[in-house]
């Protein structure tokens, strides 16, 4: 358990800062935006214009490196605290000019829970080991399991959530098709209109009909299902599976990107992802030692 | 942190992540979610409101960024449609020529068709209502 907590860091850490990096362009275009436009939300609720660009440019820029250095496990208190406060602050702000995006929002919580626990970087971690701070072993290995599960909570929260709330606001009848026919025509009219390339499968699955009523059935069962992952690691597999065809299935008809989940890295908690460093550090050591043998065979 | 509430991690995670179904699944926030944006029907025929640029030949589409400074479709879609709503189509029309080129001519304009027919044909008969014109050009 210690060594997956330690793998979701490692993940969660470094998409932050790699989203980071490559929406940099994105983010400091907000510098330029007319300030009657912005309308802050969330964290930054009480901001009523928008913030200095110097703000903006320092946030872009140290974000980044201490979500790396979290993710390294490097000054980890310290590191993940910044990366979390950064990463926040950007995304909010990113989401007050009148449109809420849904795509960082796990990834988010994935941080903040993570920047609680300075066990999270008491292995594969450039800082000194954490394990100071825990009596045993055993108790190390607990600490680190209700991590975990805090973060599968919030992984499958969000489907179950997302879930809700389209029977919340459309009833049962969301699962006709009716509803998924019309927002993958909006979308795509939309994008059209606004001189964005549309969706390469959505006119497809339009023209065939007879799927969108398999489709959306498919889709709220895979979003109201996601708490029965929490129940085993066999569910958990099929369920994170159906997880990431959904996903796939949105990119190809709505060309929506969810990076976060279609990395994989949302559905992480819930998955082995610890033999993904134990598989890095055994190739890591075949390397060394091989690299060694030709030195002296050399 | 201290241990016990280390242990009641998982219970205070499902607390918060769900703590937005208190809430009307309308009222969206950043970042604990309602996440209502595909749960509406939106039926088939739109009013679309957007920003094109005037030519000879008739019109040509502006990409997100020119638009509203933003490679985000979503977020200038949102942009002109406030701007409309708020009576600011004029604003917003010389914003788009500060960026093309004072020798262009901009339109702002809400397009009314039906999406399914534009998605599936590839072309739609749509009503177009002109709420705002900029520049030189044509």
């Amino acid at each position: 358990m210690t060594q997956r907590l330690a793998m979701l860091r490692i993940l969660v850490f470094a998409y932050a800062a790699v989203w980071t990096v490559v929406r940099a362009p994105h983010l400091l275009d907000a510098i330029d935006l007319a300030p009657r436009r912005f309308d802050g939300i969330g964290p930054l609720w009480w901001l009523n214009e928008p913030a200095p660009a110097l703000a903006i440019i320092a946030a872009v820029a140290l974000t980044p490196i201490a979500c790396g250095a979290a993710a390294l496990g490097w000054r980890y208190r310290a590191s993940s605290l910044t990366a979390v406060v950064g990463f926040l602050f950007l995304t909010t702000y990113r989401n007050s000019w009148g449109q809420i995006f849904h795509t960082e929002n796990l990834a988010a919580l994935h941080m903040g829970v993570l920047a609680l626990v300075p066990a999270a970087a008491a292995c594969w971690s450039m800082g000194k080991a954490e394990r100071a701070l825990h009596k045993t072993e055993t108790d190390h290995e607990a600490l680190s399991s209700a991590v975990l599960k805090a973060l599968s909570v919030l992984t499958v929260g969000t489907y179950f959530l997302a879930g809700i709330a389209k029977l919340r606001i459309s009833g049962f009848g969301w699962i006709d098709g009716d509803v998924l026919r019309h927002q993958i025509a909006f979308d795509n009219a939309r994008k059209e209109l606004l001189g964005d390339p549309k969706a390469p499968f959505g006119a497809l699955m339009l023209r065939n009909s007879w799927t969108l009523a398999p489709a959306a059935i498919a889709a709220i069962v895979v979003e109201l299902a996601a708490p029965l992952a929490l129940v085993g690691r066999r569910i958990a597999w099929i369920w994170a599976g159906m997880a990431m065809v959904f996903h796939f299935a949105i990119l190809a008809v709505m060309a929506i990107v969810f990076p976060y989940h279609l990395l994989g890295i949302a559905l992480s908690p819930l998955l082995p992802i610890e033999r993904l460093g134990t598989a890095v550090a055994g190739w890591h050591c075949r390397f060394r030692r091989r690299s060694m043998r030709l030195r002296s065979t050399g | 942190m201290r241990r016990w509430s280390i242990r009641l991690l998982p219970v205070f995670a499902a607390l918060l992540v769900l703590s937005p179904l208190l809430r009307d699944p309308a009222s969206d926030t950043y970042p604990l979610s309602t996440y209502p944006m595909f749960a509406t029907d939106r039926g088939n025929v739109h009013r679309i409101a957007t920003a094109v640029e005037r030519t000879d030949d008739g019109f040509v589409r502006l990409s997100p960024k020119l638009i509203a400074g933003t490679d985000e479709a979503v977020l200038a879609s949102v942009t002109v449609t406030r701007a409309v709503r708020l009576g600011e189509a004029d604003i917003l029309c010389e914003e788009i020529l500060e960026r093309l080129g004072a020798d262009r001519q901009i339109e702002v304009r809400t397009e009314t068709l039906d999406v399914v027919v534009l998605s599936v044909e590839g072309s739609a008969d749509s009503t177009v209502t002109v709420h705002a014109r900029c520049g030189g050009g044509p």
